[in-house]
């Protein structure tokens, strides 16, 4: 490497300043994603290694790859400093490449350039898309639950909720533990944006970091689960939210609905006593109604699981799965369920999301409407004019 | 994006006053019937009063029944066969007049002598208690009265949804612009006056005082002229039996020996009969009668 020459002493830059044939850099960064590969030269079908994954230096993420790099020694965690790095770009991003030319070497903390708080641009919820990074937002915590999730062989726990500000309401996950509780206001520094069934999405990881702060002017999660209804034509032209309210009236079902049995180990539905994905199976009965709402400007999809089912239809799992002896066709309890939900009116809120066939919300809560009759007529008085008072 | 028909909200007095078909896009696409006020009507929602069904045509066992449902404004005939056979149990059940809630779909025919009447094929329906039906037309009353604004903003040569509108369903946009250009001479004021009677209903006044009016008179101009429906190709043809061996092969397979209707759209769709030709091939099928989908979403040979 001693003829690596450059035609100037490299620059000392920080990730976010990176850009494309400036003059030759030198960085310092954090690896926080590494993997091995070889790959196979079709030329003469000669092996060589590299490792790629990201990089951060606090005031951005960017992916990097290594040709031919040390055999071991390289974690994430660790902190590099690279001279004379190749910068690239790929689809839009910027990217580093360690070639013959660059020096990488082991690099301390105390080198990390320092990033002062003020100089991560601030965003709103709104603005977010994906893919975004090296930003900070101030938002309230609406609700976080934890998950248990199976990433490879390991298990790990996931906190997902919510976030509003003025602006958006916003999902998160947070894969490291952060305290979050709902009703907190929290300045997020560090996240970045991943879509998630259509709608952005924040994600929290090690490189996060929250700040509890006052937040007074942000809305309260009282506000944000309250909101209003919206036209489902909104989220048929938007494309879906994390959070959203809407109104109508159940009028059809889409199958299945009623009883279903559900692989054990999936919880796909099993047709055959046979699932899918693991073959013939032991199905485990279930209750579930795919109602379809309207309010008149659109039409969407409620999945209602099966508590919410049993609620609307009055009729346990139980009761039905007694039942079957005398009533064996599942369409007849079908039927039964639609006559039950048929025309109700409901307000239903949820994660709403839309593909080809249209827009499904995932309820979190479905509750009956009540329309406030004298309010209205009112109203409607006052646009009919000069009919009534 | 294919998404579901949305029921609109209507009164009987605007779909007597309806009398134009329209085709969405694509060959064979789903029809619609446009009204002068702002609706282009696949599928609607009605409330009101159903008279006792009675079978259609003098066959020893009736297969279609037709009975008359009357809300504040009008009265439209609500219809059901064979091949909607819980709609058609629903449409038969009791004897008398009720209250009911309709979904249904919207067909225009032309008699004899040129004249267009609707009538609404229901899917579903049900008894609803009074204070059900006044919500429903509380809500039936107010968007009515939002689509006719919307055509009078159109008119007017103003932007469909101003500031202070707020949000309007893009679909409301695109039926309203047509119903102003299929029905310059409507008469919008009118048609607010024929509604008022909802109110006294909303605020519940008995039904039996109040009167359905005359029917309005609407002038239509007709443009383009309706074309008439051509016989399939062989193509055509081809395309219905690929359909028909999958809704078997579907329905056979499913628990409940219906075919439902994605499962089926993402089989011939493997079978490169796209989604949009698929449902074109569907409707078509569903028109003539030789398929039917007695539950939204799961289908059957009729």
């Amino acid at each position: 490497m001693a003829d690596a020459s450059p035609p100037s002493e490299p620059v000392e830059v920080r990730l976010r300043d990176l850009r494309l044939g400036s003059g030759p850099v030198e960085i310092v960064a954090r690896v926080l994603r590494a993997e091995r590969r070889e790959i196979t030269r079709s030329s003469d079908g000669g092996r060589r290694s590299l490792l790629s994954g990201l990089l951060s230096d606090g005031t951005a993420t960017v992916r990097f790859t290594w040709w031919d790099p040390p055999r071991e020694g390289v974690e994430r965690g660790d902190v590099l400093r690279a001279v004379a790095p190749e910068v690239r770009e790929f689809r839009g991003r910027t990217e580093l490449s360690f070639g013959w030319k660059t020096r990488v070497g082991p690099a301390s903390e105390a080198e990390l350039p320092v990033v002062r708080p003020e100089e991560i641009p601030s965003r709103g919820l709104k603005d977010l898309t994906d893919p975004m990074e090296g930003f900070r937002v101030v938002a309230r915590v609406v609700r976080v639950a934890e998950r248990s999730v199976t990433v490879g062989d390991e298990r790990r726990v996931v906190y997902d909720g919510l976030l509003a500000d003025g602006g958006a309401t916003v999902g998160f996950s947070a894969w490291v533990d952060f305290r979050l509780r709902s009703g907190e206001a929290v300045e997020i520094v560090g996240a970045y944006v991943r879509e998630f069934r259509g709608t952005p999405q924040l994600v929290l990881d090690e490189r996060a970091s929250v700040r509890r702060v006052e937040g007074t002017d942000l809305p309260t999660p009282a506000t944000v689960l309250d909101a209003p209804p919206v036209a489902i034509a909104q989220l048929e032209d938007t494309g879906g939210a994390a959070s959203a309210s809407v109104q109508g009236v159940v009028v059809g079902l889409l199958p299945p609905s009623g009883l279903v049995y559900r692989c054990p180990r999936c919880r796909r539905s099993v047709q055959d006593g046979t699932c899918r994905e693991h073959g013939p199976v032991t199905g485990i009965p279930d209750l579930r109604a795919r109602l379809v709402l309207d309010d008149g400007t659109g039409a969407l999809t409620v999945n209602a699981d099966r508590a919410t089912t049993e609620r609307l239809w009055g009729t346990t799992l139980e009761q039905v799965l007694s039942g079957l002896r005398d009533r064996p066709d599942p369409a007849a309890w079908e039927s039964s369920l639609l006559e039950a939900v048929f025309g109700r009116r409901l307000r239903v809120r949820g994660s709403a999301t839309r593909d080809d066939f249209g827009v499904t919300l995932q309820p979190d809560t479905v509750e009956p409407a009540e329309v406030d009759l004298d309010a209205s007529a009112d109203r409607l008085s006052a646009r009919l004019g000069d009919g009534r008072r | 994006m294919t998404g579901r028909e949305t029921a609109w909200r209507v009164f009987a007095r605007e779909l007597e006053a309806s009398l134009e078909p329209e085709r969405g896009t694509g060959e064979r696409a789903t029809s619609y019937v446009l009204s002068p006020f702002g609706a282009r009507m696949n599928r609607v929602l009605l409330a009101g009063t159903l008279s006792t069904a009675e079978p259609v045509g003098r066959d020893e066992t009736p297969s279609f029944w037709r009975a008359r449902l009357t809300d504040p404004t009008g009265a439209v005939a609500v219809t059901a066969g064979t091949f909607q056979p819980r709609a058609m149990e629903q449409l038969r059940a009791g004897s008398g007049s009720r209250t009911v809630l309709v979904v249904g779909k919207v067909n225009l025919y032309h008699g004899r002598d040129g004249t267009a009447y609707v009538s609404v094929r229901a899917e579903s329906l049900r008894d609803v208690t009074e204070t059900e039906e006044r919500a429903h037309y509380t809500e039936a009353l107010e968007q009515t009265l939002d689509r006719v604004d919307l055509v009078d903003r159109l008119a007017r040569g103003e932007a469909a949804a101003p500031r202070e509108v707020g949000f309007v369903p893009p679909p409301w946009v695109v039926a309203a612009a047509e119903s102003l250009r299929r029905y310059p001479s409507a008469d919008r004021l009118q048609f607010r006056r024929d509604l008022r009677p909802v109110l006294g209903r909303i605020v519940g006044v008995a039904s039996s005082a109040l009167v359905p009016p005359a029917p309005p008179s609407v002038q239509v101009r007709r443009d383009p002229a309706p074309s008439p429906s051509t016989a399939p190709t062989a193509a055509e043809r081809a395309e219905e039996s690929l359909l028909l061996e999958f809704l078997d092969q579907v329905a056979e397979a499913s628990l409940d020996a219906y075919a439902d209707r994605r499962e089926l759209l993402a089989r011939v769709g493997a079978q490169g009969l796209g989604t949009d030709r698929a449902e074109a091939v569907l409707t078509r099928l569903e028109d003539e009668g030789v398929v039917e989908e007695p539950v939204v979403g799961k289908l059957r040979r009729a």
